[in-house]
């Protein structure tokens, strides 16, 4: 049974997979994206890190040691990558701010400073001094957001609750698609005098309209707001994985939602197609290239024995440190776990090095040595990575 | 038991994905609902959970896990526990049913359409539990399982069966002809195979026995025409999903795998056929702009968007996409009374949301569907089928029987 043929199938539906996927769109090519679920996008925080050890992360990128993705993609393409991405957001109406050559900061649920580089636009303002005034709303009920942890890190702080009569992000989310509840919500502020200083709130305005609803509540109000991210579920990472979802569907990029793979069909080094794992007949997609981007292993990609890592789609040769013993770091907070650099090693073409199959793809933190965790290079790499891979393979099919 | 809940890592993307929960505090979503939850549940024990009915079985918390869990099954499996040892709700013995109510009102089509029409009626049924905010649909007389039930030669070597379900049958006949007689025109032998509601009704309201029964009678005929060489069609996809994943599955009927693999969706079925070459069709242009809602069943089916695929071939077409939203209705969860809210709150999103794309109508594969946006957004709702006849009409001449 053959369910679409097209020139090139994305594996994996997180960052690095539909920005591959679109721009492969809009060089005009067929494509369909294949993935078993969410990705893990959906509980970021929506703030795209580019390289946050550094200040300046595209100077920083300059200096990491050779080996990491970056270095495959190369400065102007990273740069392309992510004003592609700016404007895809302008698009869906989900804007960035920030500009790739400087780090900023947001403000953590726990009170403590994250370093990122591009934010949401409800964040903009999340930075602030020592002497700024900062006041807090959170909502009845609502769990993991603690506005004690921030006031005490904070002391020129002050704190509201308001009752949405729901106890959940989500659920005040959708709440805040209602302009009657933004209406009274906003006349609430109004009436609580807070005193001058900006107004910090959990990342709870709205799943589909955040941007709207965030510049109506200061205009209603006249105050400067920003968001707060959030333990998962986290909104701005919905808002940002359904803005690319959204651009990928309007280019005409077919989605393959929820099935595992069952099978890889090859022929010598070429791989024709996969098929999907379904209770009934199972599906299956062609195409002329394929991109594998399922991520390291929270998104399983990668997957752990004992003694040895495995790649799960293809069993492509992995590289990762040989004794189990050197893995882990003495501390689970602590960052260089050796295991991060386990991963796909890659040559300048994004082909997998040593694979056996030539139209085949990498891109995202399934990487080798990309270290995600230590650089504080998440979504960067994916977009960076996901453009120069779907670039590379753009070449192959034409 | 099933053990597969123990994949949960509790990231809560199923929770991110579920509509009740985002308008409806009451229930507090998949996670809990099913993983969660199935930690402290035993063979054989009695089910105390009372919000355990609120989930819709949309299915999009499948869809969404990224670690194989199931959550909707799992808390299906024990909607159906918890139905067979509480007290089901008149509203839900008559929903289970929904297929021989259909029938009834069907041949009273004229007078039944009229009375549900009637205020005071609709007052009574709503002291029974059914929701005020919706129109019924209209039944039709002239049903599906009146239709002439085959066209095409029995010697022609493609051969399907059809397998409308009740939506088409009792609402929507007209549509179910235009499928009949496109696929006869393509040269397949069609036949209307005898049939009964697929069970997905009868499953949704806590009913295994009477969806095991119905599933039973169907399967014993599909079977019997796939054994003789024809494909099973479905148009409706939660029909679709009940054949080919529920009864090998939940139901566990003798014919079930033979059934799941040997049935298609029409548009899925047109695509693999003009793929392999053995149809050559002539897309005649049909000049709209469409804003297509993508039922949840449709995406729990794992086979893409076929009709997308296939409808983009005709020119003139603007098709978008939108398949983030649920419509809340979900057969008959929202006609009753204490899902009312819940499901127009949902709906007023998603109509919302097609709203927005300015298209001039919104085209839905699932009957509900299109029942739930085009009521809620005063927009007219297309199958994809009707679409694909008015393309193709120049090959087809749809006939009244």
């Amino acid at each position: 049974m053959n369910s679409g043929t097209y020139d090139a199938v994305v594996i994996g539906g997180g960052m690095s997979g539909l920005t591959a996927a679109i721009t492969l769109c809009d060089a005009g090519k067929t494509v369909a994206v294949v993935s078993k679920g969410d990705p893990v996008c959906c509980l970021s925080t929506g703030c795209i890190d580019i390289l946050n050890s550094a200040d300046n992360p595209l100077q920083g990128i300059s200096a990491l040691p050779s080996g990491h993705p970056y270095g495959f993609v190369g400065q102007d393409a990273i740069i392309e990558a992510h004003e592609r991405f700016i404007k895809i957001g302008a698009e869906w109406k989900i804007p960035y701010i920030g500009a790739i050559h400087e780090s900023r900061q947001i403000v953590t649920p726990l009170g403590t400073r994250k370093t990122t580089c591009l934010i949401p636009k409800t964040m903009e303002y999340a930075a602030y001094d020592e002497s700024d005034y900062i006041h807090i709303v959170s909502f009845k009920g609502l769990k993991d957001f603690y506005p004690s942890y921030i006031i005490t890190r904070h002391g020129n702080a002050g704190h509201s609750v308001f009752d949405a009569a729901v106890p959940s992000t989500i659920g005040i989310a959708e709440r805040f698609e209602d302009e009657r509840f933004r209406e009274t919500f906003a006349e609430w502020i109004i009436k609580q005098n807070i005193p001058e200083g900006k107004i910090a709130l959990p990342a709870v305005l709205g799943i589909r309209s955040s941007l709207s609803i965030y510049e109506e509540l200061s205009r209603r109000t006249e105050r400067t707001f920003f968001e707060i991210p959030t333990l998962p579920p986290s909104l701005p990472g919905i808002r940002l994985f359904n803005c690319l979802k959204k651009a990928l569907l309007a280019r005409g990029g077919r989605l393959y939602w929820g099935n595992e793979i069952a099978s890889i069909e090859k022929l010598g080094a070429s791989i024709e197609g996969v098929t999907l794992k379904n209770p009934g007949r199972v599906a299956r997609v062609q195409g002329k290239a394929f991109i594998l981007a399922t991520g390291s292993f929270v998104s399983g990609g990668l997957f752990a024995r004992m003694d040895s890592v495995h790649e799960t789609v293809f069993d492509l040769p992995v590289s990762y440190p040989e004794k189990r013993s050197i893995w882990f770091k003495e501390t689970f907070f602590s960052t260089g776990h050796q295991i991060e650099k386990a991963g796909v090693e890659i040559d300048s073409s994004f082909r997998p090095l040593d694979g056996p199959f030539e139209n085949l793809f990498v891109c995202g933190s399934i990487i080798a040595r990309s270290e995600v965790m230590k650089y504080g290079c998440g979504h960067g790499m994916a977009i960076a990575t996901g453009y120069a891979a779907a670039r590379s393979c753009e070449g192959f099919i034409t | 038991m099933n053990f597969d809940f123990q994949h949960c890592i509790r990231c809560t993307i199923c929770v991110e994905n579920c509509p009740v929960f985002r308008v409806n505090p009451d229930f507090p979503g998949p996670k809990q609902s099913g993983p969660d939850s199935q930690r402290f549940r035993c063979d054989g024990e009695t089910s105390v959970d009372q919000w355990i009915g609120l989930c819709s079985q949309c299915k999009r918390c499948e869809v969404a896990c990224p670690y194989g869990v199931n959550p909707a099954e799992i808390i299906l499996r024990e909607q159906l526990n918890y139905g067979k040892k509480h007290f089901r709700a008149p509203v839900s013995r008559l929903f289970s049913n929904v297929y021989y109510l259909g029938n009834l009102t069907s041949l009273l089509a004229p007078l039944a359409n009229k009375l549900v029409s009637v205020k005071f009626v609709r007052r009574i049924m709503a002291f029974f539990g059914i929701s005020e905010y919706l129109n019924f649909p209209p039944y039709r007389f002239h049903a599906m399982e009146r239709s002439w039930p085959w066209k095409g030669s029995s010697k022609r070597a493609r051969k399907v069966a059809f397998f409308y379900g009740c939506y088409l049958n009792y609402n929507r006949p007209d549509i179910g002809r235009k499928i009949r007689d496109l696929f006869a025109s393509m040269g397949f032998r069609v036949i209307l195979p005898r049939q009964v509601c697929c069970g997905l009704p009868a499953l949704g309201n806590g009913d295994l026995a009477t969806a095991r029964r119905l599933a039973n009678r169907n399967a014993a005929i599909l079977a019997q025409y796939i054994d003789r060489g024809y494909d099973v069609l479905y148009a409706c996809t939660s029909c679709g999903l009940m054949l080919t994943r529920d009864y090998p599955g939940m139901l566990d009927i003798e014919a079930g795998k033979k059934i799941a693999e040997n049935t298609y969706n029409i548009h899925e079925y047109i695509l693999k056929l003009l793929d392999e070459g053995l149809l050559d069709l002539n897309f005649k242009a049909v000049a709209a702009k469409i804003a297509y809602h993508i039922p949840c069943h449709l995406r729990a089916l794992g086979i893409g968007y076929p009709a997308a695929r296939l409808l983009e071939r005709i020119p003139g077409l603007d098709i978008a996409v939108l398949d983030d939203m649920c419509c809340g209705l979900a057969g008959t969860y929202g006609f009753k009374k204490k899902n009312q809210e819940t499901s127009f709150k949902l709906g007023v999103i998603a109509a919302q949301a097609l709203k927005e794309t300015a298209a001039d109508c919104i085209m839905a594969d699932c009957g509900a569907c299109r029942l739930q946006l085009s009521q809620l957004s005063g927009m007219p709702a297309r199958d994809p089928a009707e679409i694909l006849f008015e393309s193709l009409n120049n090959v087809v001449n749809s006939s009244k029987r």
